[in-house]
């Protein structure tokens, strides 16, 4: 069990604000994942910055702050702000979003770029939506689409870390959630690892980031990704994934996982259960159980 | 009588409606998409649900009537002994499973896994069925009006299936079997009582539905049929 959901505005006036929605869905999704929940949401793009969220420790920033600032102000940062065990900042577009990921992670092991892009903005740690909510504001937060994730953990530790969702790290914006069990992910992860591919995590979620990382770094679409995971990733699987343009989700080839979604003239909601989406979507509108094998993409 | 959900414990809820079906029908609004809603209803009687129901809606029944307004999420009505579960819109995985009796009716799409090892009853479906439909089902009927998913009729024992769409793919041991008098007659019989006369006319004529059983190859073990047997398994 997990508990995923996602959302996009299709009005373009936000008439239900993002985080709001994301946030009411996993309430209501909070008894299928009580370890941990997460969001990965979509701000109004920003061409001209990447904005970047720093995991510093576990719960605090274990005096980790100033460090990290350092090396944000070196890459001329801007908007330096910390929320928990979290800094955030955003440096121009023209710096190497590599070196710079490469060089704050080299301050101390616990130090992880979270997410970082010119909209996305990953949110999570151990403990319920609500917690989330109070730690980071999610509520509050204004955007045009976005995932999120509750986290009952069946297969590798509870920490900040290995919460969901993932960004694919160094694909700017690329964030993924998922419920369900990566079986070839082992031979994967040591396929990828021989090629260099830093692992954060022994989360198998992990791996569909960095497997739909390196289709979009390659040039495929989202929706060509997708459909790439069902030739290439074994077991089962209900996922979302989010870009700066696009929410989309595949399910395996045994319709293991539920996953249900709404789509309407207004919006998109997508959810493991209805119950995530009538309890932050009012209206009369159908919803639909995806099939097997089921891709779909839809842009802003 | 009638029962808002809104602020109300599921047993609460589920209590009410036992104690209303005494009285006769029930109506329940704002479920919410909420899981075990009326379920183990042992008594005749009807509920109308005013909206969308999440898992095990109408599970464990005997005997009443739960007319479900929205959608249903998994295991609608899982092993109902006797009864009638309807459903507006869509059914989610696993519709059906292991019923002993009693009819289910799904006006829109039925999810995978719909009827999966069905004892007896009958299962009427507007739309269509996904995945793995009346897998290892034992006895009864189930009628798909649209179209029926992959592995269709998997390693079934005596539930006799009929399609009036396109089939993807037939699952180990499924068979398609001629059509008799009394098959028509029993699939347009079913059509006009459970989706009423006028949405019956927008269905397949009963003479243009497929039947498929099983073809009793894995019924028991032969040698002969090892291949079949290596597939299946």
């Amino acid at each position: 069990m997990c508990g995923i959901a996602g959302y996009l505005d299709r009005t373009g006036e936000a008439p239900y604000p993002l985080g709001e929605v994301v946030l009411s869905m996993l309430q209501a999704l909070g008894c299928r994942g009580p370890d941990s929940a997460g969001v990965a949401l979509q701000a109004a793009p920003r061409p001209d910055v990447w904005t970047l969220r720093v995991k510093l420790g576990e719960t605090t920033d274990e005096g980790r702050g100033d460090q990290v600032r350092a090396v944000a102000l070196r890459h001329r940062g801007a908007e330096y702000s910390t929320r928990s065990a979290y800094a955030r900042f955003t440096v121009p577009s023209s710096e190497d979003l590599a070196a710079l990921t490469a060089e704050l992670e080299a301050i101390a092991p616990q130090i992880e770029v979270l997410s970082a892009g010119h909209s996305l903005e990953i949110a999570k740690q151990v403990g319920s939506p609500a917690n989330l909510d109070a730690a980071f504001g999610v509520r509050a937060f204004r955007g045009s689409h976005g995932i999120g994730h509750t986290r009952l953990s069946t297969e590798s530790r509870v920490d900040l870390s290995h919460s969901q969702p993932f960004w694919a790290h160094g694909c700017p914006d690329l964030a993924i959630v998922h419920n369900g069990h990566i079986t070839n992910y082992h031979q994967l992860r040591r396929r990828y690892q021989q090629r260099g591919v830093r692992f954060y995590t022994e989360n198998d979620s992990e791996v569909i980031a960095v497997y739909l990382g390196e289709r979009l770094r390659r040039g495929d679409s989202l929706a060509a990704a997708l459909h790439g995971m069902l030739e290439d990733l074994d077991g089962s699987f209900s996922c979302l994934a989010t870009t700066s343009r696009a929410l989309g989700f595949v399910k395996d080839p045994y319709a293991f996982k539920p996953l249900v979604y709404a789509e309407t003239e207004r919006f998109v909601a997508v959810a493991t259960e209805e119950v995530a989406i009538r309890s932050a979507l009012p209206g009369d509108y159908a919803v639909v159980e995806a099939s097997v094998r089921d891709v779909r993409v839809w842009t802003v | 009588m009638t029962i808002d959900c809104r602020g109300k414990q599921i047993r609460e809820i589920n209590r009410g409606i036992r104690a209303g079906l005494a009285s006769g029908e029930v109506e329940v609004l704002n479920p919410d998409a909420r899981h075990n809603l009326a379920v183990a209803l042992l008594q005749p009687g009807a509920v109308r649900i005013r909206g969308s129901v999440g898992y095990y809606c109408g599970g464990l029944m005997d005997g009443a009537t739960v007319h479900i307004e929205g959608s249903a999420g998994w295991g609608l009505a899982e092993s109902m002994l006797s009864g009638m579960v309807t459903v507006r819109r869509n059914a989610g995985n696993g519709a059906a499973a292991a019923i002993r009796g009693g009819t289910v009716v799904i006006h829109g799409n039925a999810a995978s896994r719909l009827g999966v090892s069905m004892k007896g009853g009958l299962i009427v479906v507007g739309g269509n069925c996904d995945y793995m439909a009346g897998f290892m089902g034992q006895k009864g009927v189930m009628i798909i009006c649209g179209d029926a998913g992959e592995a269709f009729a998997d390693s079934m024992y005596s539930t006799v299936c009929y399609v009036g769409g396109r089939i993807a793919d037939l699952g180990n041991d499924a068979v398609i079997e001629p059509m008799s008098d009394d098959d028509v007659a029993l699939v347009e019989s079913s059509l006009r009582t459970h989706l009423g006369e006028a949405v019956r006319a927008t269905k397949p004529a009963a003479h243009a539905f497929r039947k498929v059983v099983a073809g009793k190859k894995l019924w028991n073990f032969s040698h002969r049929d090892w291949k079949t047997w290596q597939e299946a398994l």
